[in-house]
């Protein structure tokens, strides 16, 4: 327990030095100007922004990078709540409760619960990773090959099941993108494998040119379809009396609790993350509410559990991501990205190694919460003013900017093209339904899996029976098998799809 | 970020026929696509001066290739396993384009009751067949450790298996109709990010940016053009200051030629 008190004076040490404080409130500020942009994702985001983050001090880049994740969950509930524009794909549930508050008037409640809540589970999730944080790279330690192995089929198997649409295109995804991650030179011959003598190839197809593609690109391409304008239903009455009522206050407290607990849960999960963490708390304040039929008719739960619980899950994905270094979902990826740049490997070392790295971006999450919470209630309308800007004018604007973006990161004039390439793919995808989410998690477990698949076989001598004998590694193959047949089973199929069903009315 | 597009009733749902031909067309210009694609860059690589294969060899190779395939791989097995490895472009007709050709003709007989699911299946499995080709020259298992090969080929089939799977479901399922495309959008999207690519380093940024933004506004009919190009140069002078100042990245701002 001194320890991680100890840990975490550490952390707010490194946290609130001034010039960390400024990298937080910039990526903070940005997260949520890009989460309020709709046609932009928070991968996309981060993927553009990355380059930002190269010429700052490790600890600033990924306080900066945090920053602009959580942000971006932050500005996505804005326009859900304001114009029933999702800004991320997290906030989709927002809308149904959120939006029908602000036509009664209440959006500025609303606005605040969502804030508060966030705010909350933000607390709670800081302080979960603090706790955790030390068990779980020290059970890291007892993972050999096989176990994280079957740990990423977990991930993947979870990734699969959450997935909306059909199971079995979700795992046709994975394995497309555990293919593509399969270019470049392989790690222990140096072959030079799917390449095709283009030099560009050689050092594999980058994460962040791919996820720029199928998110960022073909969102664009995919928007244009539609029109350019899409209709949105403006909240015109001005925003008055941000302040929820007591009544609100008690009616949202036990929501924001469940919330947070859920999303906590979802967010260590690999596969789960934030996504599936605000559909889940929703779905579950509906089970249990007293009157479910004041669903989607503006009842404060209804925006106050799901916006704990994504928030409460893009913090808490940053355990599997510190202590086994193993990013459970896209966003987290391209964290690995970040900080391989900076010369970090994530993984259970770095806890040890680089105390003040890791204390210091959780400490600065929680006073990015907090940064959040006094910032941007007061500038609810400079964002609402940003939404009026048309699309036609924006769209030009983002793929001007994830040019740069790319191109930046590695000076390759190759990549960008390449992520255009993507962006056809991409394109491609949403016209066939399928996910691109789940390919972007092959292509980013790729590498991984393969080279613990590797060595668990030369360490068995072949035997493909390790993955069942060694307990830990058979235990995580038995709950990935059975997620995988309860995925197939009929009943839950329905309920699955009813729960995909609800979020899109 | 995800929603689901939605399906316009196609029109051409109700000529099932014209519409499995076409299908079947687009199939088979995909089988023979590699082969198309290294034809058309050696034929750019007289104009430009690459080396590698000229037009006529790789015609001829290919040619020769896809019509003696079989009969190739027959004589092999009976020379007795002679260690005379077949070409890369017979590999490539036998692995990549033969069973796609099939995938076609099949095309022709089957009524898809899900072309979205289809066709999403058969190109999943032209790309597996694609990996496959590409990973068969690398060395596969030895004895129980894996060679460079082991793990694309194994995921190969796997995906291979996969897309054949999505694929019979569009045939013996009720399914979505194909969503219709769109051109406008994709098409100077694409164009504006590969001027980028080209331009940027002989050009700068001041000038690619503002080029690859006006030609990116191309993409929707509801382009007003004074406010685009007041927005394009706002943000061009934005990202010129942004990107090699306030960031320090280092990029050509200015075309090579001014600066000199």
């Amino acid at each position: 327990m001194a320890d991680l008190f100890h840990n975490l004076i550490l952390g707010f040490g490194v946290a609130v030095s001034p010039i960390n404080l400024l990298l937080c409130l910039i990526g903070a500020l940005v997260g949520t100007l890009v989460g309020v942009l709709p046609g932009i994702g928070t991968i996309a985001t981060v993927a553009m922004l990355l380059p930002i983050t190269f010429g700052l001090p490790p600890v600033g880049a990924l306080i900066m990078l945090a920053g602009i994740y959580y942000g971006a969950q932050y500005g996505g509930s804005t326009t859900s709540i304001l114009v029933n524009i999702p800004g991320e794909a997290t906030s989709v549930v927002t809308t149904l409760d959120g939006f029908q508050m602000a036509k009664q008037g209440r959006a500025g409640p609303a606005l605040a619960i969502a804030a508060i809540g966030s705010f909350i589970a933000g607390c709670a999730a800081t302080v979960l990773i603090a706790v955790l944080g030390a068990p779980l790279t020290k059970l890291a330690l007892a993972f050999g090959p096989a176990e994280y192995f079957s740990l990423m089929v977990l991930g993947l198997i979870f990734a699969v099941v959450l997935a909306k649409g059909s199971v079995l295109k979700a795992i046709a995804m994975i394995v497309l993108g555990l293919l593509l991650s399969m270019v470049g030179s392989d790690i222990e011959t140096g072959a030079s494998r799917m390449a095709f003598n283009i030099p560009e190839l050689a050092d594999g197809l980058g994460f962040a040119t791919v996820a720029m593609g199928v998110f960022g690109f073909a969102e664009i391409i995919r928007n244009l379809d539609t029109g350019a304008e899409m209709d949105r239903e403006l909240v015109q009455q001005k925003i008055t009396g941000l302040m929820p009522t007591r009544k609100d206050l008690v009616e949202s407290a036990p929501a924001i609790f469940r919330g947070t607990v859920l999303g906590s849960i979802l967010g260590i999960l690999p596969g789960g993350g934030a996504v599936i963490a605000s559909f889940a708390a929703y779905t579950l304040e509906k089970k249990i509410a007293r009157d479910p039929s004041r669903f989607g008719r503006g009842a404060i739960a209804g925006v106050a559990a799901p916006e704990s619980a994504n928030n409460a899950a893009a913090q808490t994905s940053f355990i599997p991501l510190l202590t086994l270094g193993i990013p459970p979902n896209a966003v987290m990826a391209l964290m690995v990205g970040a900080m391989t740049i900076h010369g970090i490997v994530p993984g259970p070392q770095v806890m040890q190694k680089q105390p003040d790295l890791v204390w210091g971006m959780i400490a600065s999450m929680w006073i990015g919460n907090l940064m959040l919470i006094i910032i941007n209630l007061p500038m609810v309308g400079i964002w609402v003013r940003l939404l009026r800007v048309p699309y036609r004018l924006m769209f030009p604007s983002i793929v001007v900017f994830c040019a740069i973006g790319i191109y930046s990161i590695n000076n390759a004039p190759v990549d960008v093209v390449l992520a255009g390439a993507f962006g056809l793919v991409g394109y491609w995808l949403i016209k066939h339904e399928f996910e691109p989410a789940p390919l972007l998690l092959g292509m980013v477990l790729g590498p991984l899996m393969e080279e613990n698949l590797r060595r668990a076989l030369l360490i068995s001598r072949g035997d493909w029976s390790v993955f069942v004998t060694r307990p830990l590694s058979a235990a995580l193959m038995a709950v990935a098998a059975g997620l995988l047949v309860l995925a197939v089973l009929p009943a839950l199929r329905r309920k699955r799809d009813e729960v995909f069903v609800e979020s899109e009315g | 970020m995800a929603e689901t597009t939605g399906h316009l009733p196609d029109r051409s749902a109700l000529q099932p026929a014209t519409r499995n031909s076409t299908g079947a067309f687009v199939i088979l210009v995909l089988a023979l696509a590699p082969q198309i694609v290294e034809l058309l860059t050696s034929c750019a690589g007289l104009i430009f001066n690459f080396t590698g294969r000229g037009p006529l060899q790789v015609l001829e190779a290919h040619g020769s290739a896809l019509v003696l395939a079989v009969p190739g791989l027959a004589m092999q097995s009976f020379g007795g396993g002679g260690k005379s490895a077949l070409s890369s472009d017979t590999l490539l007709a036998l692995i990549y384009t033969y069973p796609l050709l099939a995938v076609a003709l099949f095309t022709l007989l089957v009524r898809l009751r899900a072309p979205q699911d289809y066709f999403g299946g058969v190109v999943l499995m032209a790309l597996a067949l694609f990996a496959l080709w590409a990973s068969s020259d690398l060395q596969g298992m030895h004895g129980f450790s894996f060679g460079a090969g082991t793990a694309p080929r194994m995921f190969g089939l796997l995906l291979l298996a996969l897309g054949a799977a999505v694929a019979v479901t569009g045939i013996v399922a009720d399914g979505p109709q194909l969503a219709t495309y769109h051109w406008r959008g994709p098409l100077f999207v694409s164009l504006a990010i590969v001027a980028f690519a080209i331009s940027i380093r002989p050009l700068g940024l001041v000038v690619s940016g503002l080029a690859s933004f006006l030609i990116a506004a191309l993409g929707t009919n509801e382009t007003r053009w004074v406010e685009t190009l007041i927005v394009g140069i706002c943000l061009t002078v934005g990202c010129a200051l942004l990107f090699p100042y306030v960031l320090g990245l280092p990029m050509p701002l200015f075309p090579r030629f001014l600066v000199q």
